[in-house]
């Protein structure tokens, strides 16, 4: 190794090392993303508040507060949110069980993978909101065809994302399960199931997205409870903070669902090796 | 002892890859396998080590017949093929089926400090530099005490000084337990530093050319007289191996350099 080089090298390892982060910059550049919503509704808040404008078809936030407030107090938020909810929760279930199972075999088989997916491809084709009044006719406009329809939205993306997860695990890797002389199900549990998992916890944020996205389209065609029903309420009787405060309440239980999934998965995906690794613990 | 009996390989393309190959390894021998690339050097591989399946002959290893992977036989890629999901440690206790599982971890972490990456048991492959990985997948190959250890160019995709280092290495490991070694490699200096004997093979279809012992004393000096006898043999036979093939190759492009057909 020449002088040259040397230098080099001693001159990387201090570059090399983490860069102490200052409590400032830690929590300044997340802030930095709250910056424009609040100030949009700070600017709001003034401009009813000095008689700029009423504030009637775009409540400011004090209004949707109160309207927040009122529906917490009468407990009907809780029972609104619930029933979402749970409408999600079995939607996605049944979407995730269907589309993990045909996904997994779909990947795993060539001769399945011919036979089905086509068909399937097709099917994806539909939007799925098309399928409402068919669900409707076949399972009634109460709680079944809601669910049928939720389970139709999660079932897409982790069908795919579970067929192509399968489909490209690294052949190396499992010659080294065969090496090791790994029985079928010894080889789904030690090799197949890890490798696939990253792929599979995607598949599962975007279906979980797309239930929630569907259980609106669900709740108004016609629900008498839900998020959605409330959204069309606050259409009807004209009352705008309803309808915000019900996106709102939309936004954070669908962030905080999505979090659920990558919280619950975090621990066993610390060995990727991944491009963004922005919150390390 | 590791018999190879007639072993040929056709592909269902019709391509023979490998053709009326038989040799034998001896307890404790090591025997090398050099040769151009695309010589069947890796096909042979496979097929002692039970992840294919020749077309032709057999494989046996004290008298029982190879038709799939094998607990007596370990194998060793290219690349490392650790598995990412797993610590180093994991990983090198991949193989072994011990019960307790303290007694899988007291294994693969003494096995781990053989090969000097005891400080590393926790971290993850990725965290490992190239040398280190192999030398994981060297150490996974070699906890569950292989009676035959089978290498396909292990070092190929290292710098110089880790794969020279790595050599050494894995003769320290070697002399252990000895266990048959089969080493195939296009690393002609490699393959005399490790091996008792160096098979050169020609391709279209794979064939063993020539054999040439290499019993030099060990352990071996690279810039020694005696290895570079061997060293000029085996380049003469690999030169000859070739040469069927590189004169049609010269007659193809006759006025090369001359002038340029675009």
């Amino acid at each position: 190794m020449s002088l040259v080089q040397m230098s080099v090298a001693v001159e990387e390892v201090p570059a090399e090392q983490k860069r102490p982060r200052s409590a400032l910059a830690r929590y300044a550049r997340p802030a930095l993303g709250i910056v424009l919503p609040l100030t949009l509704a700070l600017g709001w808040e003034l401009a009813v508040r000095a008689g700029i404008s009423n504030g009637r078809l775009v409540p400011p936030p004090s209004r949707i507060y109160e309207e927040f407030a009122e529906l917490a107090r009468t407990g009907e938020l809780t029972r609104h949110v619930v029933a979402t909810l749970l409408r999600v929760a079995v939607g996605f279930g049944v979407g995730t069980v269907i589309g993990t199972v045909l996904g997994a075999i779909a990947g795993y088989s060539t001769l399945v993978r011919r036979l089905v997916d086509p068909s399937l491809q097709g099917l994806r084709a539909v939007p799925s909101i098309a399928w409402i009044p068919l669900f409707i006719l076949w399972l009634g406009i109460f709680e079944t065809s809601k669910v049928a329809l939720i389970a139709v939205g999660v079932f897409f993306p982790i069908y795919l994302g579970v067929m192509g997860a399968v489909m490209s695990v690294d052949r190396k890797i499992v010659e080294v399960g065969r090496a090791f002389r790994l029985s079928g199900p010894q080889m789904v549990r030690r090799i197949l199931l890890p490798a696939v998992l990253p792929a599979y916890v995607i598949a599962l944020r975007s279906g979980l997205g797309l239930g929630w996205m569907f259980v609106i389209a669900a709740e108004f065609m016609g629900a008498s409870e839900g998020l959605g029903y409330l959204l069309i309420d606050g259409q009807q009787l004209g009352k705008p903070a309803e309808i915000v405060a019900a996106i709102l309440a939309f936004a954070v239980i669908g962030k905080a669902t999505d979090w659920l999934i990558v919280g619950v998965a975090a621990p066993f995906l610390r060995w990727e090796d991944r491009f963004a690794r922005g919150t390390e613990a | 002892m590791l018999n190879v009996e007639h072993i040929g390989k056709t592909y269902p393309n019709g391509v023979r890859a490998l053709e009326g190959i038989s040799f034998s390894v001896e307890p404790g021998e090591i025997v090398a396998v050099v040769g151009g690339s695309g010589c069947g050097k890796s096909t042979l591989l496979r097929a002692i080590s039970g992840l294919d399946q020749p077309s032709q002959g057999r494989v046996l290893l004290d008298g029982e017949p190879i038709i799939s992977p094998h607990e007596k036989i370990g194998i060793v890629f290219q690349e490392p093929r650790l598995l990412p999901w797993l610590t180093v440690a994991d990983n090198v206790a991949f193989g072994l089926t011990d019960r307790p599982a303290s007694r899988r971890q007291h294994r693969a972490a003494a096995a781990l400090f053989r090969v000097g990456l005891n400080e590393k048991a926790r971290m993850w492959p990725r965290e490992l530099s190239g040398g280190q990985a192999q030398r994981v997948a060297i150490a996974r190959a070699l906890v569950p005490q292989p009676e035959v250890l089978l290498l396909d160019e292990p070092f190929s995709a290292l710098d110089a000084f880790t794969r020279i280092d790595l050599q050494d290495h894995l003769l320290d490991l070697w002399n252990d337990r000895r266990p048959m070694m089969v080493l195939v490699t296009h690393d002609v200096d490699e393959a005399i530093v490790l091996a008792d004997r160096i098979m050169v093979m020609r391709s279209h279809p794979g064939r063993i050319f020539e054999e040439i012992p290499a019993d030099l004393q060990r352990p071996r000096d690279r810039h020694s007289a005696a290895f570079d006898h061997v060293k000029a043999r085996v380049l003469m036979a690999l030169d000859r191996s070739l040469a069927g093939e590189r004169v049609p190759e010269q007659l193809e492009h006759p006025g090369t350099g001359s002038a340029m057909w675009w």
